[in-house]
């Protein structure tokens, strides 16, 4: 399946989503839910009106950032798990930073800007060296970047967590949160207007996976970095330096992250709150990214279709008496179906266990 | 010893095993006598690990039979061939790490008294074992298989099988990962097994291993028994000769002998290999501009480090290397690629192609900063397309499809792709590592005309071989490497075969021929 032809992978994930809400919908049935009023709940609730809509979209801006940061470490043959800290540690990094520089600047449209400027560019570099380190430690230390990324999420739960319940918690406020960003750091917000989301915010995203999926099919480093993933023997006869390429990785796919962290901050929450709340797009970001095997633009259609079940899911729970749980359920069917397989071959092919290159 | 009237341990007849195309293994005899040591010597990719494999259950021969103790058998997993009483120790041991040497023992073999593991038992048959064996075994038996040295691992290994009732072993290149002094309780274990009538098949492609344990010595190349000997009546010279080929078939190419400047010069170089052993030890080496200078010697003399120490890909110990007067000793692997280093690597699979990647995408590999392929970062994919299709053509590349992947062409085919890319972009310094194994005749023949005619051009090439009639066939001089060092360098018209022979197992040609009781330690190097 590693080798599997652009358009088997499309009929897999096709199959596979379709046999996970198959059996979704046996599941509701068994538990005494009507599954046809299930049904018709999924699509009125991504995609019946504009308020779902624009709801998938914003979501699914989300999923598709982690979800191309997990593709590049993916494809890379880097395994990233720890986007979802890359994520965090970029989204706080945004709010420190404007918040603490806001005072300096214009309270205004161009401030705003200046400050929207400075906000993404300390996301990105918090998500790429939260993202080296791990890089570093694999590299020169032979640290399974597996489990290190794995640790590196708790720890940034952790501290943005400690960090937002005391330095820098807004003591005005009734929860545990910082300081709100000034209102006037918004992101303009043409045709939709929606306080939770913004054209520009979906550009932003697209342009994104356009630059990601040019990096790695145009580019010297990107190939240096795709065929590392394919073949690291050959990589290095090319003349790839692997330490080097592991550290360059890591940093690639940690700034991506960390864009995704200040898009989420900007676009969406508005300040910092105890991140494991935050929801779990660096998690899901995983499944993304397998079920497009792993190239950036098929996130995009994987990203939606994982949008479209998270904003079906915050809509049949408002407004109907099926449990929420039945859709996590459906998107760890998915996962289970073509993420888990996806992700023990790689893992496999990766260390040489499983048996197929023996 | 001598049991030729009893039934042999182990007989393999007209063993035939093809792998798509290449032939692994082609109509093999081999007979191992009861309570002997047969050895199994054989160049890399000679197929030794093949017949074993075959032999062991892990693959099925296409033709041939396999009978042990006289009986006629068909295994079809190694599970058969334990039962049959055939145990394989292969060259990475099948232990698990995490768990002690006593689980490791008893893995599926478990003694178990109602539905429990019997521990006391099986210490019982173990240090039975052991201290038939003389072995150390039996005093760490709870202790975790990755916390002993390799060589305990090996006699853990060795005891499994015989814990299983093996009576036939076949060790897979056991010193590969042994120290000397492992090697030689290696070597003391394996008499005792076989005192105690115990057949052992001992595959290896060092000669003067083969000569100390064993009693009979066959030896494999390119996938043919090419003879067995018995080792009272043999010498390392003729166990060489025997395993790199003496039908010298070709005619040495007509040429003229205008070398140029030096392009390539190694001065005093040492480096180390992977398991830190000294592998080429103060090397110097002049290449001039329009001269093959060729490397002979038996695999695993320190070739493969040299190659990687020229091309980059393994840093150097002492010594500097030179290209074009310029020292380049500390330069990576990638600007040496764009400095005008051509490499065709001795690994084609691993190495020299991504197997997944088309041909396209495979022209680019190691060109990916070079112009016209690249404009800085940016990769012109129509000219790498181009490129791609001007190889195929002009290198007979068959199927003709640059897009087909590299995995789905012929060890030739993609032989000759690598060679036309490598030469692409007119490089100085060609290193061409064993450059025609595996390769069929009729592209051995393209590829060798290839590269005299790039020498005509004023190419420096370096070309290192272990097939003697390649290397006479193309070499303006002949270097003889042997356990790290250039023994000697001669003169492709002036050199007997014997004299090669000779050299290639270490010793000066005026010597008289060596006692194989002696064969001279420490030539160089090894001194750890």
């Amino acid at each position: 399946m590693l080798s599997a032809t652009v358009l088997e992978r499309i009929a897999i994930a096709i199959a596979s989503t379709l046999s996970a809400i198959l059996i979704g919908l046996v599941i509701v049935a068994v538990a005494g839910y009507n599954p046809v009023q299930f049904v018709n709940q999924l699509v009125v609730g991504s995609f019946g009106s504009e308020r779902a809509i624009v709801r998938t979209l914003r979501y699914s801006t989300l999923f598709i950032l982690t979800g191309v940061a997990v593709a590049v470490a993916f494809r890379a043959g880097v395994f990233n798990i720890g986007v979802q800290g890359q994520f965090i540690m970029g989204g706080f990094a945004t709010v420190v930073s404007i918040v603490g520089i806001a005072p300096l600047l214009p309270e205004n449209a161009v401030g705003g800007t200046i400050l929207i400027a400075i906000g993404t560019l300390a996301a990105i570099v918090a998500g790429g060296l939260y993202a080296a380190l791990p890089g570093v430690l694999k590299a020169y230390g032979g640290a399974n970047e597996i489990i290190t990324t794995i640790m590196l999420n708790f720890i940034a739960i952790g501290f943005v967590g400690w960090l937002v319940a005391g330095r820098f918690n807004d003591p005005e406020a009734t929860a545990t949160r910082t300081r709100q960003l000034p209102e006037y750091v918004e992101l303009p917000s043409p045709i939709v207007s929606d306080p939770n989301f913004s054209l520009v915010g979906l550009l932003v995203m697209l342009a994104t996976v356009a630059a990601v999926a040019v990096i790695m099919a145009r580019t010297s480093f990107g190939y240096d970095m795709v065929t590392s993933g394919y073949q690291q023997s050959a990589a290095g006869y090319a003349g790839v330096d692997p330490k080097r390429m592991i550290v360059s990785t890591m940093t690639f796919s940690g700034v991506v992250a960390g864009l995704a962290g200040a898009v989420f901050v900007i676009m969406i929450q508005g300040y910092y709150t105890d991140p494991s709340g935050v929801g779990n797009y660096g998690f899901d970001a995983i499944a993304v990214s397998l079920l497009a095997a792993n190239n950036p633009v098929g996130v995009v259609p994987a990203g939606l279709l994982f949008g479209g079940l998270e904003s079906a899911g915050s809509h049949i729970q408002i407004n109907s008496d099926v449990p929420v749980q039945l859709i996590d359920g459906i998107v760890g069917l998915v996962v289970l179906f073509v993420a888990v397989p996806e992700l023990f071959r790689m893992i496999a092919k990766r260390t040489g266990l499983g048996g197929e290159n023996r | 010893m001598t049991a030729s009237q009893t039934t042999p341990a182990v007989r393999l007849e007209g063993i035939t095993k093809r792998f798509g195309d290449v032939v692994a293994n082609d109509s093999v005899d081999f007979t191992l006598e009861q309570g002997s040591i047969h050895a199994l010597l054989g160049e890399n990719g000679s197929g030794k690990t093949t017949l074993m494999s075959i032999l062991y259950g892990l693959y099925d021969q296409n033709e041939g039979s396999i009978s042990v103790d006289g009986h006629e058998q068909t295994f079809d997993s190694p599970r058969d061939a334990m039962e049959a009483g055939v145990g394989m120790i292969h060259q990475h041991f099948q232990l698990v790490p995490s768990m002690t040497v006593l689980q490791n023992v008893i893995l599926g073999h478990e003694p178990v008294d109602n539905g429990l593991i019997n521990d006391g038992a099986a210490r019982g048959r173990i240090e039975d074992i052991c201290s038939r064996y003389e072995f150390d075994v039996d005093q760490y038996l709870d202790t975790r298989v990755e916390e002993l040295d390799l060589g305990a691992q090996q006699r853990v290994e060795i005891v499994k099988s015989l814990y299983r009732g093996a009576d036939v072993l076949i060790l897979d290149e056991p010193t590969a990962v042994l120290t000397p002094q492992e090697v030689e309780r290696l070597m003391d274990v394996m008499a005792d097994l076989r005192e105690d009538g115990q057949s052992l098949i001992f595959i290896s492609h060092k000669l003067d291993e083969a000569l100390e344990i064993a009693d009979q010595i066959t030896v494999l190349r390119d996938g043919e028994a090419i003879g067995t000997v018995d080792t009272a009546e043999t010498t390392e010279q003729d166990l060489a000769q025997m395993m790199v080929g003496r039908e010298v078939l070709f005619d040495r190419l007509e040429r003229e002998s205008s070398t140029g400047d030096p392009v390539l010069e190694v001065d005093g170089l040492c480096m180390r290999g992977d398991r830190d052993r000294r592998q080429v030890d103060d090397i110097d080496l002049t290449l001039r501009s329009g001269e093959i200078l060729g490397i002979a010697g038996v695999q695993g003399n320190g070739q493969s480090e040299l190659v990687e120490g020229i091309t980059g890909l393994r840093s150097v110990e002492e010594g500097t290397i030179r290209l074009a007067g310029d020292d380049i000793t500390g330069m990576n692997r990638r600007r040496r690629i764009e400095n005008g280093i051509a490499y065709i690597p001795e690994d084609r699979q691993s190495e020299g192609l991504v197997q997944d990647y088309s041909l396209v995408r495979n022209a680019l590999l190691g060109n990916q900063t070079i112009a016209p392929y690249a404009n800085g970062q940016i990769l012109d994919w129509d000219e790498v397309s181009d490129h791609a299709a001007e190889i195929v053509e002009e290198y007979d590349v068959q199927p003709p499809n640059p897009d087909a992947t590299a995995g789905s062409l012929s060890g030739g085919n993609q032989q000759k792709f690598i060679v036309g890319r490598e030469i692409g972009h007119d490089p100085d310094v060609l290193v061409a590592s064993h450059p025609t194994r595996g390769v069929d005749i009729g592209s051995v023949e393209f590829i060798h005309n290839r590269l005299i005619e790039l020498r005509e051009e004023g190419l420096g090439i370096l070309v290192v071989s272990s097939k003697l009639e390649e290397i006479r066939k193309l070499s303006d001089r002949i270097a003889v490497m042997y356990e790290g060092e250039f023994i000697d360098v001669v003169d492709p018209d002036a050199v007997t075969e014997e004299d090669l022979g000779l050299l290639m197992a270490g010793h000066e040609p005026t010597n008289e021929p060596p006692q194989q009781s002696d064969p001279q330690p420490d030539g160089g190097g090894s001194r750890d």
